[in-house]
This record gives C-alpha cells, structure tokens and sequence, in this order.
C-alpha cells in the first residue's frame, strides 16, 4: 500500500514536472522600437507605407485619408485594431487561467495598456464564431503551443489601419501571431492576411522585454471632445489632392512610387530598379471583387444570436430578421425570403412559445417580407386577428405596385418621420429615411439599445439606392447620421448599442461609421466629378469606389456610383 | 534494506531518468551529432521581406540618421564621420555586410550544412558566408567580417498533452454559435500533442568592427551577437518563414542591447539566388526645407 501511494505521488511529480516545463509568457512586457521607430512612436510624419504590401485599393484610400477624421466623434477614441496595437507604443501584461481540475491553461489573457484593450486567448480547442457574429477590435482568438512557440489565430477584426498615416485594413483581417520568449525577451510575429488591402501577407515582428518594476502607466483615458463642428461632413482628400501624401519622401529622399509600392517593394529585387530609379510596377488590380459572404443568406438551418437585452437575429433566412420576445408576445422585424419561411417560424418558436404580435417590414424587398403572411398567419393580435405588419407607407405602395398579395401586404403603416409604440417592456421607435427605398424604416429597440437598419446598412454589399422609388443619397447619408446618434458605445468605440444591419453580420457604433464615411466620401468625389463636367462613363472610368470594392464587391460599387451620379446629376 | 524499500528507490531512479531523459529532449536521446539533433530543420533557401525598417534596410539613410539604435556618444561620433566613399577607397565595402548588419540586407540565405557540426551560412547580399560551430570553443586569432560562431540548439522539453477542457467564458457581447461562451464548445478536439518545435542560438564573437546599418552606424570588435533562429510554425498552404531574433550588446557604440527580429520565407529552390558583390548605394542629398 506504500509503496503504490509512493508510486502514485511520484509519478504525479513526473507529470507535473513536465508540464511546469512549459516556457512561460505570464507577466507584464514593454516594447523596444528599436524598428520602424518613425512609424511607432513619433508618428508625426505623414506619408510612411514603406514595407507594407498595400494594394490600390489601399493606395487610393491612403491618399484620400485626412487625419481630421479623427475629429469626429465616433472616431476620437477610436483603439488600434490587433495587427496594429502592438505596433504602438505600449506595455502589456499576460496572465492564465486555468482548468482548477486539471490545472492546464484555458485562455491567456492580456492587458494592454495602449487604449486598456483585454483580449482572450483561448487554448481550449474551441471554434472561431461565424461570419454573422459581432467584430471587435481585438478580435476572437485561439492558441496552441507548438514547442516553445504559443501560436494564435485571430479572426473578426473590426477594420482600422496598418500605420496611422492611412494605409487601411480590413474587417477581412486575420492574423496569425507567434508568442517566442529568450529569457527576458519576448518576441512577438505578426502575419497579417487582408484579402481587401493587400497583396501579400503582411509580416512585422516587434520585441519586448520583461518588466522588472512594474510601473503604473497602464491606464489610457479618453474623452470625447467636440473640437470643431464638421456638421456631417468626413474630412477626406479628392484624389491628387493630399497636401501630405509625399512629406515622408521629401523628408528621408525617397520617391513616393518607392513607399506605397506595395509587395514588390519587399523583395530583394526592388533594390535593382531602386538603385536605378526605376518606380516598382504598381499593382493596379484590386481585390476580388466577389463579397467574402461565405456564410449564404438562405441556408438549412436558421441560427439565432442574442444580440442584447430582450433581441436576437436570426440568420439564415434571406435578409436579416430581428425577434423581440417578452411577456407581451413576439415581435418579428423582417421576415426574410418566402422560401425559408416555415424554417423561420421553427427558429422563432425555439425562442419563445408566446403569440406573433407584430411584425415590421423595414422595406418592401422580397428578401424582407418574404415571410410576411406565413408570419403574420401564425401569430395574432389581441384581437384574434393575423398578426399585423407595420411599415411606412412607401413600402406599401411598393408592395401594391408589385401585386404582391394582400395577405402579405402592410396595412399598418406610418407616413410621419417617426413612429413609436410600447411593447415587452421597451419603447420601439420607428424612423423614416428614405435611403435604398421610398419606404425605408429604422427600428430601435430602446431598452434593449439595439438599432435595425433595414438596407439602409449592409455588411455585405455597397447601398442599393432605388432612385426610381424615390430613395436618395441624402436620405441614405441621414439615415446612417441618425443611427449614428442613436448609437452610443460602452467604451472606446465597442459595444453599446448593438445594430442588425439588412445583411451581413451584427455591427456597433464603429462598423456603422465606417460605412457611413465611406458613403460620404464616395458622394464627395462624384459630386466633385459631377462638378466638373464628367460623363457617368467618365466616372465609372475613374472608379470612385476603388478602395472599397474589395469589400463590398465591384459590381454592387458601379451600381452605386451610378445611382448617385444619377442623383447628383439631377441635382445640378 | 527491506524489499520493498529497494523497489522504492528502484522506481525513483527510473522515474528520475525518465524525467532527466525528457527534459534534454532530442540532445539527451545520444543523438551523435548536430545535424542529427537538429529539433527543426532550418536548411534551405530563404527570402528576406523587407517589411520593417524599410527606409534603413532598402535605401542607404543620410549620414546621422541614427533613429532608434541606442546609441553612446563614441558611436554617434563615428557614425557622424561615416563616409561612403573613403570605405570603399580604403576596400571597406564589406563593412556593411558583417555578421551585425549582414541580417538586415535585404537578399537571400541559403542555410546548409557543411558537415556534422557546421551549418553554412551563405548570403547572396555581399556574397557573404558564416559558419556556425556546434560543440566548439574557443575563437579564432584573426578577425573577420563574419567572425566566430559558436551554436546550440534549444528544444523545448515536451510537454503533456492535451488542452484544456472548454470553460467558463466571460463575454459580455453578443453570443453565437459555436463561438465560446458559458459551456458552449465548438471546437475540434485537441490533438492531444503537440510537435516537438526548438531553435538555433548562435552567440558571435571575434568580428571586425561593422556597420548595424548601411550609413556607418556601427557595432565594435568588442561587441556580442547573439541570434536566435526560429523556423515558425504553419499550416498547409501557409508561407514558412524563418525569424532571426538578433541582439547586439556593445559596451562601446551602444548604451543598451539592440534587439531586432528579421523575416525570411521559404522558397522552393535556388533558382533566385544571385550573388552581388559588398556595394552600397550612397544616401540621398539633404533634405530640403521647403515645409
């Protein structure tokens, strides 16, 4: 019996010791900026892409990019994204936790102190979430040791920048890390992978050090300030227009060509052409221009995410659908496409048992109403009757003009710019902007703070603007502004109120003013092209939307350039 | 001694062999020589992406531009009299290409063993070789651009397998599936194991006094190099890279160590290889001060 006890409790030290022997990355770290030193800490001079594999798309939005932007609002306490945080000026401190069974690590999580920005490392073998779910800017993370090397994957990204002179990234980012300690050096790779940006892999590596001493700048305060009033305007440069695009070439004597080069820049070879003067061959392609939408719209299973408080999004069905559920019953906002109907009243029913109150169309597209009389025939008011489809008018009108049936049709409808009722405990508060239709409706859920865009915002494409409705890019612009000030978040830019957009995945105040600004700027630079007397053949040549189309695809952006010349011409 | 007491120690002593066995990894398993003990393979031709310090690496910065290397006084005072053209009268061209600068040139590496415990080192930039010596001491009389490497290799002891059970997550955010959260696992099982890893420490002395950048900023014949090699994990499909961790400890052109990390992807063959001899373009003229 000893001797199996003595057995026992040495071979418990064996194992153990063993895994002690795993290296360690627990601790507080501060950085060296022993490279790219221009970039990382002063910072001051605009103008810096050099080995950074950027693509046109990132040239041409590099060049449009005013640093003024960040006098905006939404945009003042905005945090460095995670390829670009660790870039920074920054000390950080890492700490596990473990499994109190079996004492092996679940997560690494850290402390940044630029921004005070957590994130999670989780070692437990678990799933990235979908394409649908929220984005952050420390984005969702895994881990695994291979040898003495803690590797991580990162996916779900909010978008920022690769240098804070504009060199963009994207919400398509992922980033794989290698955490690599010698003894009180701990360096850290980043191999940064942008389908929209860049060309290449995008790789840096940066060194820290252990902190002896622990000091205590670890705490980043940020207020928001109104400095100036910009009055809905995004401060943005029309191309040949950036004052400031060449200031680091003219400071270091190097051609611009040269710096924003891109991936051929990177190569021994380039010193060849460098030598001899000879600018690199700019890449001039784009990304595809096909939508990353890897998840499709319409799928065999309807998955539901709790957005927040009493609203979930159900994904699957066509556009979005968002579900309230309370004491008071269901309220259904959209409901989808008709062919996955009776698949979204199964998903429905799984949330909640309590009758189908109401439903609100936020336009009048078949992939938004889709469902309206199965939904509506399912549930019932008060009164006994179908449930009742609330929309503006315009939607109705729409829906009238397409024969659609009766029974799917919104004969609860406003005309005013704003509606509000009372149900499940929260005020509901319905606005018009006419935007990608006549009769585009925004719906906030007050006490859920929880806004739904309807397609006057999409994660997955550019605005569709039906000019022929009646829909307008001043509708669309205001309608993205009210959003805007609706929308507050919890802390730097995250959180806060919580937005369904038409299509595509569930958003925040920081993905919203993306979308926003890109929508300004690209009117701004039409407008300036309309000003000037272009043709729309002209236009679409000039490509306004370039530095997104890799995102949300060039088919979808020459519709939108259209749509807005059409306008804007008409306007003149 | 009781029997049982001798089955004891027995049994400790094996256990404690075990453990000793483990934790030398593939250097205490009487592998006979470097190549064979080899915990990663680093041979085979390397591409730098010159993706940092792109303005020193790529260009020749102007005279002075010392940005971020801690620098001493004696060091700022030779880089201030650096002269391009008064090193390549007097056959200095190589200065640049010493084993603290060499890293940095942008070119490729074709890393190879020469035999059993020498692994060549040879850079097209410069047309330059080392050689890293396993197992050797000692240090050359004569002092050469590339000096005397002395190398080891480091394995991480394994290491239990397995990875956690999933737990309690703590977002605070929306939730979807399979995405974490309180309980939810929707990961793929662990692999139970993980593979086995280790790098390259070489430690480089006896060098001639060289340049850390192109425009004369400088290292001393009284300085240590020492590098960590690292052939970082990848997945199918991904890039191989290879990270050469570099730290220059100079008691007199430095006030501190100088840390670097340098990038090199794999490349299938050496059908890119071309050789060039030492060259440095000059800088470019001073700035103007037209804003």
């Amino acid at each position: 019996m000893l001797r199996r006890a003595a057995l026992a409790a040495l071979l418990t030290l064996a194992l153990s010791t063993a895994a002690r022997a795993q290296i360690s990355i627990v601790g507080e770290w501060t950085g060296r900026y022993h490279e790219d030193n221009t970039d990382r800490i002063p910072g001051d001079v605009q103008g810096d892409f050099t080995g950074v594999p950027m693509n046109a798309a990132a040239r041409r939005y590099a060049e449009s990019y005013d640093v003024r932007r960040v006098n905006l609002l939404e945009h003042q306490c905005e945090p460095y994204s995670l390829p670009h945080i660790y870039r920074g000026p920054l000390q950080f401190r890492v700490w596990e936790e473990k499994d109190p069974a079996t004492q092996e690590v679940i997560a690494y999580h850290e402390y940044i102190g630029t921004y005070m920005q957590y994130r999670t490392i989780w070692m437990d073998g678990r799933a990235h979430p979908p394409d649908y779910a929220p984005h952050t800017f420390m984005g969702f993370s895994t881990g695994e040791w291979r040898g003495d090397v803690l590797t991580v994957r990162t996916t779900h990204i909010k978008k920022e920048f690769y240098r804070r002179s504009g060199a963009p990234s994207s919400d398509w980012t992922t980033v794989v890390e290698h955490y690599i300690r010698h003894g009180n050096l701990l360096s850290h790779v980043m191999i940064i992978t942008d389908p929209v940006y860049l060309n290449e892999p995008f790789v840096n590596s940066q060194e820290f050090v252990l902190m002896e001493r622990g000091n205590q700048n670890w705490l980043y305060n940020c207020e928001y300030v109104m400095e100036v009033l910009l009055s809905g305007g995004v401060p943005n440069f029309l191309e040949g227009q950036n004052p400031f695009i060449e200031d680091f070439a003219k400071k270091f004597g190097l051609p611009l060509a040269a710096i924003w080069g891109g991936a051929e820049t990177t190569y021994p070879e380039f010193m060849t052409k460098f030598a001899a003067g000879v600018a690199p061959t700019l890449v001039n392609e784009v990304a595809p221009a096909i939508p990353r939408n890897t998840t499709p719209e319409i799928r065999d299973t309807i998955e539901a995410i709790h957005v927040q408080g009493a609203v979930y999004m159900l994904a699957g069905a066509g556009a979005n659908v968002a579900v309230q559920i309370g004491d008071d019953g269901v309220l259904v906002v959209d409901t989808g496409a008709a062919v996955a109907r009776e698949r979204l009243i199964d998903a429905i029913r799984k949330l909640s048992s309590k009758p189908i109150r109401w439903i609100i169309n936020t336009n009048a597209d078949p992939d938004h109403t889709g469902g309206n009389e199965t939904i509506s025939q399912a549930g019932e008011t008060v009164n006994g009757n179908p449930a009742a489809i609330i929309a503006h008018e315009g939607a109705l009108a729409r829906m009238t003009a397409m024969n659609r049936p009766i029974t799917e049709r919104p004969l609860n409808t406003f005309f005013e710019p704003e509606r509000d009722f009372y149900f499940n405990g929260e005020a509901i508060r319905l606005y018009h902007f006419p935007g990608h239709t006549a009769g585009d409706a925004i719906v906030y859920f007050r006490g859920s703070d929880v806004l739904v865009s309807g397609d006057l915002f999409l994660t997955t494409t550019f605005p569709a603007i039906d000019v022929e409705d009646g829909a307008g890019i001043d509708g669309l612009i205001d309608g993205l502004n009210k959003m805007l000030d609706i929308a507050v978040p919890k802390y730097l830019q995250e959180g806060g109120t919580y937005v369904i957009p038409g299509h595509g995945r569930v958003c925040d105040e920081a993905d919203l003013v993306e979308y926003r600004d890109m929508v300004v700027i690209i009117r701004d630079r039409i407008r300036d092209m309309v000003d000037r007397g272009l043709t729309l053949d002209q236009v679409k040549a000039a490509r306004p939307s370039l530095d997104y189309d890799g995102r949300y695809g060039a088919e979808s952006g020459a519709k939108f350039v259209e749509s807005v010349f059409r306008i804007l011409s008409r306007k003149k | 001694m009781t029997r049982g007491v001798t089955g004891l120690i027995t049994t400790t002593a094996i256990l404690t062999a075990v453990i000793a066995l483990h934790a030398q990894g593939p250097r205490g398993r009487g592998a006979a020589n470097a190549r064979t003990a080899a915990p990663v393979d680093l041979t085979g031709y390397w591409v730098s992406v010159v993706s940092e310090d792109w303005r020193f690496r790529m260009a020749t910065p102007r005279r002075g531009d010392y940005e971020s290397v801690p620098i001493s006084g004696e060091g700022r005072r030779i880089a201030d009299a650096w002269d391009l053209a008064r090193d390549d009268a007097a056959g200095l061209q190589c200065k640049a290409f010493g084993a603290g600068g060499i890293m940095r040139q942008p070119g490729r590496l074709h890393i190879a063993w020469q035999d059993d415990s020498t692994l060549k080192l040879e850079f097209d930039a410069g047309s330059q070789t080392r050689l890293l010596r396993f197992g050797r001491g000692g240090a050359p009389g004569e002092k050469t651009w590339q000096g005397y490497s002395l190398a080891e290799w480091e394995s991480p002891p394994p290491v239990r397998g397995g990875n956690a059970r999933a737990q309690i997550g703590n977002s605070t955010g929306p939730i979807a599936p399979g995405g974490g959260g309180r309980g939810q696992r929707g990961g793929p099982t662990p692999s139970g194991s993980i593979s086995q890893g280790g790098d390259l420490k070489v430690v480089t002395t006896g060098f001639r006094e060289g340049y850390l950048r192109k425009n004369g900023v400088s290292y001393s014949e009284n300085a240590t190099i020492t590098e960590y090699f690292h052939r970082l994990p990848a997945e199918p499909g991904e890039d191989t890279w290879l990270l050469v961790i570099t730290v220059v400890e100079d008691p007199r052109y430095l006030t501190q160590p100088f840390y670097t990390s340098t990038q090199f992807k794999l490349e299938p063959d050496g059908s890119k290889w071309a050789p060039k001899p030492c060259h440095t373009d000059p800088p470019p003229p001073p700035a103007s001060s037209s804003r």
